[in-house]
C-alpha cells in the first residue's frame, strides 16, 4: 500500500524526458514519447523465453477487435475495451488481480455504424493522476487513476458529420492531443489539444484546407519539398478539400528537445481520386506541430494524390540513428503504401526510403524530390475501371493499427506486415452527411510467395530487411522488443509469439483464444518480476473482411473472405487480456 | 467536389397513407410522409395479445424494374458503404441472408430505413421520402437467398 505514492512521484519525472531510465511501467500507448515500444527490462531474455507461460487471463466481455494495449502505472493495470469503452483497473498486488474499480461511460450506440471498421479503441494515456482516453462516439474522458471517478468528459467530434474517435491520445504537459477517424465519411480532418485539467479545447489544427485552418504561419511552416500559400486547399480540385478526409486514427509521438509532436494523416476522401485532382495535401502525410500552440512546422506527404487508400496513420517512431557514418535524429515510418521512410525529424527531409513489402504502384521514391515515381498502370479512378494487381492492398504493407518497435540494442525495427495485393475499382460516391463517402469495389489476393503476412526486422539506417518470419495470415498485431533481446507479436489466427530479436527464431508460442490485433507490453510487477501482457480479440478490418469469424448475431451471417477461407477455422471473436511470465 | 447526392425524381411519388392498410393504429397527419406505428410480426406479445399496429404494403412489391432502380439507389445513397456491394454485410448487417435484426416484413424494413435504427443506421426518411424507401425495400427483398447458410465446414467431404 505504501509504495503507490512513491511510484507515482517517480513517474511524473520519468515521463517528462525521452530516454528515461527503465521504471518497469507502461504509462503511455507506445511506452515512451519516442514511440519505440522498447522496454529496458531484461529478466525475460533470449535464453529463458522458452519457458514463458500464461499466468492470468481476463475476459473483457466485449467482442469487437481488441487493438491497443494495457497500461501499467505503479501497481495497477488499466485496460480500455472497444465500444462500449469500459475502463478496468486491476490491482496487481493481490492474488488473481481483482478489480480496484471499473468505469462504464455513457457512450452512444450510434457510433457503431459511423465507425468505418469495427468499434475499436487504441488505448489510454496516464498523466498527472489521470487516465485519459477517447470514446467511440466522439468524446474524450479523464478518469481519476485512483478512484475511477470521472473528472471530465468533453465532446470533441461530431458523429453526425461522420466523425468517430478510435485513436489513443497523447498528453504533453497540460495538453491532451486527440484526433478523429472518418476518412470513409469525408470529414474535414483535424487534430485538437484539450486542457488536461478541464477538457476544454485549446487549439484545433486541420490537416488540410487553408493555412489559417491548418495553423500554418507564412515563413514558419516549411515543408521540405513544397511551398506556397494555402497548398492544403489549392492542391485539391475546386473545394474538394472540404470533404477530403485526412483523419487522425493512429499514433502520436513527441520529441521534447525539438518540442514537436508527429502524427500521420489518413486517406484522401473519396476513394475515387479523379474527383479530387491534385496532390491532396496533407492527406497521407506526416505533420509536425508545436504541442503548446498547434502551430504547423513541417509536413511530408508519403502518397501524393492517394489512389489506393494508403493512410499514413501508422506510428512515427523517433530514433537516433547513424546513417552513412553520421548521427541523425530520425523519424521512421512504415507506410501502408509499402515503403519504409527514414526522415530527419527536425526538417522532414527524406534520408532513406525502401520497399519493405511487395510494391508496384510506384517504382521508387526520389530522394531529391521526396516524391514517388508512379507506375501509371496502377493509377485508379472511375474512368479506369477495375485496376488489377495493385500491391500492397489497402490493408497496407503494414497496418497502421500494428505499431512497430525499435531496439536501441540491436538498432533494428520490428513490425508485423501484410503480404496482400488488390484489384481496385473506384466508383462514384455521393457526399451525404452521416453516410459513407467511399466508392470502391475491391478484391484481395495473396502477394508474392503466397503467404499472407510476416513479422520482420528492419534496418532503417540502410533500408534493408534483416530477417523475416513468414505467417499464414495477415499479421496485425503491434510489436514489443525488450532489453532481453526478445521481440513479441501475435498472429491473426491466435498465436502469441516470442522471438529472438537478433535472429527471428521463435522462442515460444501460445494459442491465446482469439486472433491478436493488439500490442504487447512488458512491465515489472509489484513482486519485482517481469511480465508481458497482450490482448487477444480478432477484429478491426477482419470483423468485416473475414466476417465468418463472428458469431455474435444470428441475424447477420457472413461468408468467408475469398482470399482467406479458413481463418474462422482457427479463431473467433472474444476479448481477453493475457499476462505471461517465466 | 463532384460527389453530389442524387435523389431520383423520376420515380413516382407515393403518399405513405395510400400505401398503408391501417388497422387500429393512430393515423398519421394528413399529407405527411410519416407512416403510422407499424406492427412487428416477429415480436412476442405480453399475454399473447398483439397490440394494434399498421401493416405497410409495398406498392412496388415484386416489380423488377423498381428493384433495379433500388439497386442504383442503394449505391447512390451510400447504403453499400456500410452494407457492402450486393448488401452482403460490412459494418452494417448482411441484408441478403434472409435473417432480420429488426424484422423482415416489407413494412418493418421500410421503418428501419425511414427512421433509422440503433447502432448507427441513419434515418433516410428525411432525405428520400416514402417512395425512395419503398424502392430500396423492393431491391432488398429481391436479393437471392443463399442456399446453405448455417453451416461452414472445413472438412473434406
Amino acid at each position: 500500500m505504501l509504495r503507490q505514492p512513491i511510484v507515482l512521484i517517480v513517474l511524473s519525472c520519468a515521463t517528462a524526458s525521452l530516454p528515461a531510465a527503465e521504471d518497469g511501467q507502461w504509462t503511455m500507448p507506445a511506452k515512451n514519447y519516442a514511440a519505440t515500444r522498447y522496454s529496458g527490462l531484461t529478466q525475460i531474455n533470449a535464453q529463458n523465453a522458452r519457458s514463458l507461460h500464461p499466468l492470468w487471463t481476463f475476459s473483457t466481455g466485449v467482442l469487437a477487435g481488441h487493438e491497443g494495449q494495457p497500461l501499467v502505472v505503479g501497481e495497477t493495470m488499466y485496460v480500455v475495451t472497444p465500444w462500449p469503452n469500459v475502463l478496468y483497473a486491476f490491482d496487481l498486488r493481490k492474488e488473481g488481480y481483482p478489480l480496484r474499480w471499473k468505469y462504464r461511460p455513457d457512450v452512444s450506440s450510434n457510433a457503431l455504424g459511423v465507425a468505418c471498421c469495427d468499434a475499436v479503441n487504441r488505448g489510454a494515456f496516464y498523466a498527472d493522476g489521470r487516465i485519459v482516453y477517447n470514446l467511440l462516439d466522439g468524446h474524450t474522458v479523464a478518469v481519476d487513476a485512483r478512484s475511477g471517478r470521472e473528472l471530465w468528459k468533453s465532446r470533441i467530434a461530431d458523429l453526425g458529420s461522420g466523425e468517430t474517435v478510435t485513436m489513443a491520445p497523447l498528453v504533453v504537459g497540460e495538453r491532451v492531443i486527440v484526433g478523429a477517424s472518418g476518412g470513409e465519411f469525408g470529414i474535414y480532418g483535424w487534430l485538437k489539444a484539450l486542457d488536461l485539467k478541464t477538457g476544454q479545447t485549446v487549439w484545433t489544427g486541420h490537416n488540410l484546407g487553408p493555412d489559417a485552418d491548418m495553423l500554418a504561419r507564412p515563413g514558419a511552416f516549411k515543408p521540405p519539398y513544397d511551398g506556397g500559400v494555402d497548398i492544403g486547399a489549392k492542391s485539391w480540385a475546386a473545394d474538394s478539400w472540404k470533404t477530403g478526409g485526412a483523419p487522425v486514427w493512429g499514433w502520436i509521438s513527441y520529441d521534447p528537445e525539438l518540442d514537436l509532436i508527429y502524427y500521420g494523416t489518413g486517406n484522401a476522401a473519396p476513394y475515387d481520386p479523379e474527383v479530387r485532382a491534385g496532390d491532396n495535401k496533407w492527406s497521407a502525410s506526416v505533420l509536425a506541430r508545436r504541442p503548446g500552440t498547434g502551430e504547423l512546422l513541417w509536413a511530408y506527404q508519403f502518397t501524393p494524390h492517394d489512389n489506393w487508400d494508403y493512410d499514413a496513420t501508422g506510428a512515427m517512431v523517433l530514433a537516433d540513428l547513424t546513417i552513412a557514418g553520421k548521427p541523425v535524429k530520425a523519424l521512421v515510418h512504415f507506410d501502408k503504401n509499402g515503403f519504409a521512410y527514414t526522415l530527419d525529424r527536425a526538417t522532414g527531409k527524406l534520408l532513406v526510403v525502401a520497399a519493405y513489402a511487395a510494391v508496384n504502384w510506384a517504382k521508387s521514391v526520389d530522394l531529391a524530390t521526396g516524391r514517388p515515381v508512379i507506375d501509371p498502370v496502377r493509377q485508379t479512378g472511375v474512368s479506369k475501371g477495375k485496376v488489377m494487381g495493385v500491391c500492397p492492398s489497402l490493408e497496407g504493407g503494414v497496418s497502421p493499427t500494428s505499431p512497430p518497435a525499435y531496439s536501441p540494442r540491436t538498432h533494428l525495427f520490428y513490425t508485423s506486415t501484410n503480404n496482400l495485393c488488390m484489384d481496385y475499382g473506384a466508383m462514384h460516391a455521393s457526399h451525404l452527411r452521416a453516410t459513407p463517402y467511399v466508392g470502391v469495389d475491391w478484391a484481395y489476393h495473396p502477394g508474392p510467395g503466397g503467404h499472407l503476412g510476416a513479422f520482420i526486422a528492419w534496418d532503417a539506417a540502410t533500408g534493408t530487411k534483416v530477417w523475416e518470419d513468414k505467417e499464414s495470415y495477415p499479421s496485425w498485431s503491434g510489436a514489443l522488443v525488450t532489453a532481453g533481446d526478445v521481440a513479441f507479436y501475435g498472429t491473426l489466427d491466435g498465436w502469441f509469439k516470442a522471438v529472438d530479436a537478433r535472429s527471428g527464431a521463435v522462442l515460444s508460442k501460445f494459442k491465446v483464444g482469439s486472433g491478436v490485433v493488439g500490442n504487447p507490453i512488458a512491465y515489472r510487477g509489484p513482486d519485482g518480476r517481469e511480465y508481458v501482457a497482450v490482448y487477444a480479440g480478432i477484429g478491426g478490418d477482419w470483423s468485416l473482411i473475414a466476417g465468418d469469424t463472428r458469431s455474435d448475431d444470428p441475424t447477420d451471417v457472413r461468408e468467408p473472405a475469398d482470399f482467406m477461407k479458413d481463418i474462422a477455422r482457427h479463431t473467433s471473436q472474444g476479448g481477453i487480456v493475457w499476462i505471461f511470465g517465466l | 467536389m463532384s460527389g453530389r447526392r442524387r435523389i431520383p425524381v423520376a420515380l413516382g411519388l407515393c403518399v405513405a397513407l395510400a400505401c398503408c392498410e391501417r388497422t387500429a393504429a393512430p393515423p398519421a397527419a394528413p399529407g405527411s410522409a410519416v407512416p403510422p406505428t407499424i406492427a412487428y410480426e416477429a415480436h412476442v406479445a405480453a399475454g399473447g395479445i398483439a397490440p394494434a399496429g399498421g401493416v405497410l404494403r409495398n406498392p412496388h412489391a415484386g416489380d423488377a424494374a423498381v428493384a433495379k432502380a433500388g439497386e442504383q439507389l442503394f449505391h447512390a445513397m451510400n447504403c453499400d458503404g456500410c452494407h457492402n456491394l450486393g448488401a452482403s454485410g460490412w459494418v452494417g448487417p448482411n441484408l441478403g441472408d434472409g435473417r432480420w435484426r429488426y424484422g423482415g416484413a416489407d413494412g418493418e424494413v421500410f421503418a428501419s430505413i425511414y427512421y433509422g435504427q440503433p447502432k448507427g443506421m441513419p434515418a433516410f426518411g428525411g432525405v428520400l421520402g416514402s417512395d425512395g424507401i419503398w424502392t430500396l425495400v423492393t431491391y432488398i427483398r429481391s436479393l437471392p437467398l443463399p442456399a446453405d447458410l448455417p453451416t461452414e465446414s472445413w472438412e473434406q467431404p
